[in-house]
């Protein structure tokens, strides 16, 4: 007996079988048999709980086979390098010619690879350094370099933070973004060189006026090529003659000041990159970061601005990943396997509110639209302009400080926009991902199943896995009301597709569908 | 054969809705009487502009038909290819509503092939071209087949399926026929040209997947010329690479666009933009690393080809590269 239960503990992916020396002397068989199902519940949730945070929100198949790793593994199933695989560039310029030159003012063509990567947090992490390095295309009018920059975000983003600090400081988009191409030996822009300190690695109170000037002073001279035709061309939203031209690094060693200056206590002939390892180093950048990692992937804190009179909402968290930052060398693919095995990111479930766009892409993962590219459709386009409506419009942040998050994201005008459009997609069930659902449930529901036991699967096929008591019961009792009321029109055996799909319109409507 | 040689640059970017100036041409061919007729595809949320535009050589432009997007006759939604019979009359596939309309070379609309709801529905119609008997050949893409229908519009026959074996297609576009009535087509995701028959029957294929001479990416246009020179819009690769009408590698064209007659005009009157461009270098030959693709290479590279949709040769054996993505029309010559 003691084997044939192991054997089953391992069927359903528990690598770890943390100790079951149970016998069924011990432990009787329906009792152990509830333990068992009530750990794959647990880790289900957990599972849940991670790809809403690494990624979007997993669909009920995708958490079939996350579940089937253990916790560490399915952690470093995330984590790991491998090529991410999304609808491939030459389809979605074939069916939309202006994402070839993303001329447009609109974040379509990341939406596809956000939609349809099968690495998330490769996107992910992406996004989150597109809130703090916060670049708008509202100001460059240069859509692509911008988005070269997301593409950056991808693949440096988890990283040594120092690299990713150095890419982003030979940006053409922030080059522009933050006038560092006006940065000269003989006229320095300090632009750059304070929002570096105060944005982007330190935050407020960590370093001096003369440090900016300092920092300026070793950014001169990195630029773009052509930077004043190609500022002036996006100043003035020019595509003229032949459209717009993208933008790439270039360093002008002649108008950069290469003498002696003293920055955070040091002195030397530092450049660009002696500074950001100067930066890097500081316990202040390991706190900065480590606040927004926890703020990302955690739970909510209160907006950047208030952080140097706010303390942190888990001040050991905190601590534990700023340890982690200069334990691992600053590596943050390292940090957040620390911060995702930790216990108080477990017990984060639903501490977040889900950002404007994690709402929309992790609804339109679920059920499954936009995964081919259709010429003269532009429904895509729209979604994203959605997400605008409900406050983040991607590749546009209001300023250089991005977005401020967690409940700032809901007003009333703003909630009635992710309802709407949660369930206007979950509802439609010409979408392939919500015929998918439907037929999931079909195959483990039936007329007869209990109210409760539908209503499980429902959550399950969301992707959701726990919600409230509350919600819950009136959930059951929605379900209740429907099965009295269906009076023999499932004579099939199957529930009814309205109630399937009533019931998923109500699930995305409720708290715990807006919250991560 | 002696090498092509760049002649001039037609066209300017304009987003404007009505006018002179492209925004994503798509596609060209040329009336009895030596006029440009273009597809103005438009994109994205911004499709008001989509049209035909028509002008001559020397950069007069002369009117537009068409504008969209809609329905309706005169409208499209999605134009992919033109081109002109022996009757004059210009045929113009649209992938979006899944028909071919038809013009007379003053854009009068004249009758519409293969609606949705029409018995004979096109799946995703593409190239298109025509037969010295003016029969009508067509690329239904997303069928991965070609279908040839007589000049009032009865199917006549049809070949090819999805596949990557000979005579088979994987999402094909462009199409042409030389003076032979061999039919040409651009097997896109298959990578390779094949030639056909006019009955269908398979002849040869040109190319493999690759970067390399002679290899193509994504070849999204083929035209042929009086000698039989094969041209390939190698449109994922960013260049026209031109065959020997055995299929071998001749040369290879990257593109080196100057001002065209509207650009010069335009950037007179924007002094600020001209001088600046007059001290840039815009031809850019040391990218860093990792934009040392292609694309990147051609989006940050203004005089070379980006986005080589469609190649076409006009009666002087003169080769037209459109560019989607820089808006505008690189002319080549022999002479």
């Amino acid at each position: 007996m003691t084997n044939f239960l192991l054997l089953n503990i391992a069927d359903i992916g528990y690598k770890s079988t943390v100790g079951l020396k149970l016998t069924t002397q011990v432990i009787g068989f329906r009792r152990l048999f509830k333990m068992v199902w009530q750990m794959e519940q647990n880790h289900r949730e957990l599972i849940a709980h991670l790809s809403r945070r690494a990624g979007f929100g997993a669909t009920s198949s995708e958490l079939d086979f996350y579940a089937s790793l253990s916790y560490e593994d399915a952690v470093e199933e995330f984590l790991s390098s491998k090529v991410a695989n999304s609808i491939p560039d030459d389809l979605i310029f074939r069916r939309h010619v202006d994402l070839h030159t993303m001329q447009g003012h609109n974040a379509a063509y990341w939406a596809y690879r956000l939609i349809s990567t099968d690495a998330p947090l490769k996107e992910k992490i992406a996004l989150f350094w597109h809130g703090i390095f916060a670049t708008a295309e509202l100001k460059l009018n240069n859509l692509g370099s911008l988005n070269n920059q997301v593409e950056m975000f991808s693949r440096c983003g988890l990283g040594k933070f120092d690299d990713l600090l150095e890419e982003l400081s030979m940006d053409p988009a922030m080059l522009v973004w933050l006038d560092n191409h006006d940065n000269h030996k003989d006229s320095i822009n300090e632009n750059y060189g304070r929002e570096i300190l105060e944005l982007f690695s330190m935050g407020v109170g960590n370093y001096t006026e003369e440090d900016i000037k300092e920092c300026a002073k070793a950014f001169t001279g990195w630029t773009v090529k052509n930077g004043e035709y190609m500022s002036t061309m996006g100043f003035k939203d020019s595509i003229w003659p032949y459209g717009r031209i993208q933008w790439h690094y270039e360093f002008r060693e002649e108008d950069h000041d290469d003498g002696e200056k003293t920055f955070l206590g040091e002195k030397g002939r530092f450049d660009g990159r002696d500074i950001i390892e100067i930066i890097a180093k500081q316990d202040a950048t390991a706190r900065f970061i480590s606040r927004h990692i926890y703020n990302y992937f955690v739970a909510d804190e209160v907006p950047v601005p208030q952080w140097s009179e706010t303390d942190p909402r888990d001040p050991k968290a905190i601590d534990f990943i700023a340890e982690s930052y200069h334990k691992n060398n600053h590596s943050i693919k390292a940090i957040l396997r620390d911060v995702f095995n930790s216990d108080f990111f477990k017990n984060s479930a639903f501490l977040r509110v889900k950002s404007p766009v994690e709402l929309v892409i992790g609804t339109l993962r679920k059920t499954g639209e936009y995964q081919t590219p259709v010429g003269g459709e532009t429904g895509i386009f729209t979604v994203m302009e959605e997400s605008g409506f409900m406050g983040q419009k991607l590749l546009d942040p209001p300023s250089v400080e991005g977005w401020h998050t967690g409940e700032e994201w809901i007003s009333s005008g703003s909630l009635v926009e992710r309802v709407n459009f949660v369930t206007s997609h979950l509802g439609d069930d010409t979408h392939p991902g919500v015929k998918e659902m439907i037929s999931k449930l079909n195959s483990i529901t039936d007329k007869d199943s209990d109210p409760n036991s539908f209503v499980e699967a429902c959550i399950d096929a969301l992707g959701l896995n726990k919600i409230g008591e509350d919600t819950r019961i009136e959930l059951v009792n929605v379900a209740r009301e429907a099965r009295e009321n269906r009076n023999g029109e499932a004579k099939a055996g199957k529930i009814p597709q309205e109630v399937i799909i009533h019931m998923f319109k109500l699930i995305g409507s409720c708290k715990e569908y807006q919250l991560c | 054969m002696s090498d092509i040689k760049y002649l001039k640059t037609i066209g300017f970017n304009s987003n404007q809705p009505i006018g002179r100036g492209f925004n994503y041409p798509y596609d060209i061919d040329f009336s009895s009487d030596g006029r440009i007729f273009l597809i103005n595809r438009m994109g994205g949320l911004n499709s008001r502009g989509v049209r035909i535009q028509v002008f001559t050589y020397e950069e007069e432009w002369l009117e537009e038909f068409g504008t969209g997007p809609g329905t309706e006759n005169e409208n499209f939604v999605t134009p992919v290819c033109l081109s002109f019979d022996g009757q004059n009359r210009v045929f113009i596939t649209d992938e979006y509503l899944n028909e071919r309309k038809i013009f007379d070379s003053k854009g009068t609309f004249l009758e519409r092939w293969g609606q949705n709801d029409s018995p004979r529905s096109f799946q995703g119609p593409a190239g298109i071209g025509h037969s010295s008997d003016d029969s009508v050949f067509v690329v239904e893409q997303y069928k991965g087949c070609v279908t040839k229908l007589s000049p009032s519009g009865e199917f006549l026959s049809s070949w090819g399926r999805e596949g990557a074996k000979p005579g088979e297609f994987n999402l094909p576009w462009g199409l042409t026929l030389d003076k032979d009535d061999n039919v040409f087509v651009a097997d896109w995701r298959n990578d390779r040209i094949q030639k056909f028959s006019c009955d269908g029957d398979f002849i040869d294929s040109y190319g493999i997947s690759g970067t390399k001479p002679g290899e193509f990416h994504r070849p999204s246009s083929v035209a042929v010329d009086s000698k039989g020179m094969i041209y390939v819009a190698d449109w994922g690769n960013e260049r026209v690479q031109i065959l020997t009408p055995d299929g071998e590698f001749h040369q290879l064209l990257r593109g080196e666009a100057t001002l065209s007659n509207w650009a010069e005009e335009w950037l007179e009157v924007n002094p600020d933009e001209y001088d600046l461009r007059k001290e840039s270098e815009l031809l850019v030959e040391n990218l860093p690393e990792h934009l040392q693709t292609p694309y990147h290479t051609s989006s940050q590279t203004e005089p070379i080809f980006w986005g080589p949709v469609s190649v076409k040769i006009d009666t002087d054996d003169k080769l037209f590269v459109t560019e989607h993505s820089r808006h505008r029309i690189q002319v080549y010559s022999r002479s």
